[in-house]
C-alpha cells in the first residue's frame, strides 16, 4: 500500500521533472549524434559529407560497427559490404573492393574505395562463373603471380557470392 | 598476418586493382559495359639517356616483370 503511494506520487513529479533539463540544454548537450559519412570512389561520390545513424565496415582486423563519437581510427578494408543505417532508420548496403575507412575526431567518417556498387547491381551467375574460372587458375601450374591474383578473385568472390545469398 | 599477395611480389595498389575488375565484372550486364572502361589502362613509358629516348615500354608490362621479380627474390 506505501509503495503505491510512492509510485503515484513519482507519477505526479514528473511531469516537472522532465520539464527541467530541457530549460536548461546548452550548445554542449545539443550536439548532434550523427556521423557525417563521406563514401567516395575515384569516379563518384556516394554520400558526401550525409548524417548517418551508424556505419557498419568490413575492416581487416574485424567487422565494425561505427556509431557517433566513435574513436579517430585508421581501418584498412577487406573487400566486403558496407551497411549504411541512415535517419529515416532505413539501411543501404555497397559491396566495396576494399579500401580505407578514416574516423576523424569530429564524428566524420571517410570511406575510399575503388569500386563500390548497391547490391542489387551483382549477377549471382557471373559471381558463380567467375569462381569457377577463378579456382581453375589457382590450382592450375600458372606463374606465382597468376595463382595469386586469382586468389584475390576467389577472395573477393566468395565474400561476394555470400552477401548476395 | 602476412598476405599471400604480399609474398608472391604483388603491390597493394595491384591488389586492389585486382579486386576492383572482379568486382566490375560480377556486375550485372548494363552496369557491367560502363564499368568496365574504367578498368582500361594503356600508359608508356621510356628513359632519356644524354638526351636521346630510350625505348618505349608499357608500363604494364614492366610493372608485372618487377612484381614477378619481387616475388622470386622473397620465396629464395
Amino acid at each position: 500500500m506505501n509503495s503505491f503511494r510512492i509510485a503515484r506520487a513519482a507519477l505526479r513529479a514528473r511531469p516537472a521533472a522532465l520539464k527541467a533539463p530541457l530549460q536548461r540544454r546548452g550548445y554542449a548537450e545539443a550536439v548532434s549524434d550523427k556521423i557525417k559519412l563521406s563514401l567516395a570512389l575515384p569516379h563518384q561520390s556516394v554520400y558526401k559529407s550525409a548524417d548517418v545513424v551508424q556505419v557498419n565496415i568490413p575492416a581487416v582486423s574485424g567487422e565494425m560497427g561505427i556509431l557517433a563519437h566513435h574513436v579517430p581510427s585508421i581501418e584498412q578494408l577487406k573487400p566486403g559490404l558496407v551497411e549504411v543505417i541512415e535517419e529515416s532508420g532505413g539501411s543501404k548496403s555497397f559491396f566495396l573492393s576494399g579500401g580505407f575507412a578514416i574516423v576523424q575526431p569530429n564524428s566524420e567518417l571517410s570511406i575510399n574505395a575503388v569500386e563500390g556498387y548497391p547490391l542489387e547491381d551483382f549477377s549471382a551467375e557471373a559471381v558463380r562463373a567467375q569462381i569457377a574460372e577463378a579456382q581453375k587458375i589457382a590450382s592450375g601450374s600458372g606463374s606465382e603471380q597468376d595463382i595469386a591474383e586469382a586468389k584475390i578473385e576467389l577472395e573477393v568472390l566468395e565474400s561476394l557470392q555470400t552477401v548476395l545469398k | 598476418m602476412p598476405f599471400a599477395w604480399k609474398a608472391a611480389g604483388l603491390t597493394y595498389n595491384k591488389y586492389l586493382s585486382v579486386a576492383a575488375r572482379v568486382v566490375r565484372r560480377s556486375l550485372k550486364e548494363d552496369k557491367r559495359l560502363i564499368a568496365e572502361r574504367r578498368g582500361e589502362m594503356d600508359l608508356k613509358f621510356s628513359k632519356w639517356n644524354n638526351g636521346k629516348q630510350g625505348e618505349s615500354k608499357s608500363l604494364a608490362e614492366a610493372n608485372s616483370a618487377s612484381m614477378a621479380e619481387a616475388g622470386s627474390q622473397s620465396s629464395s
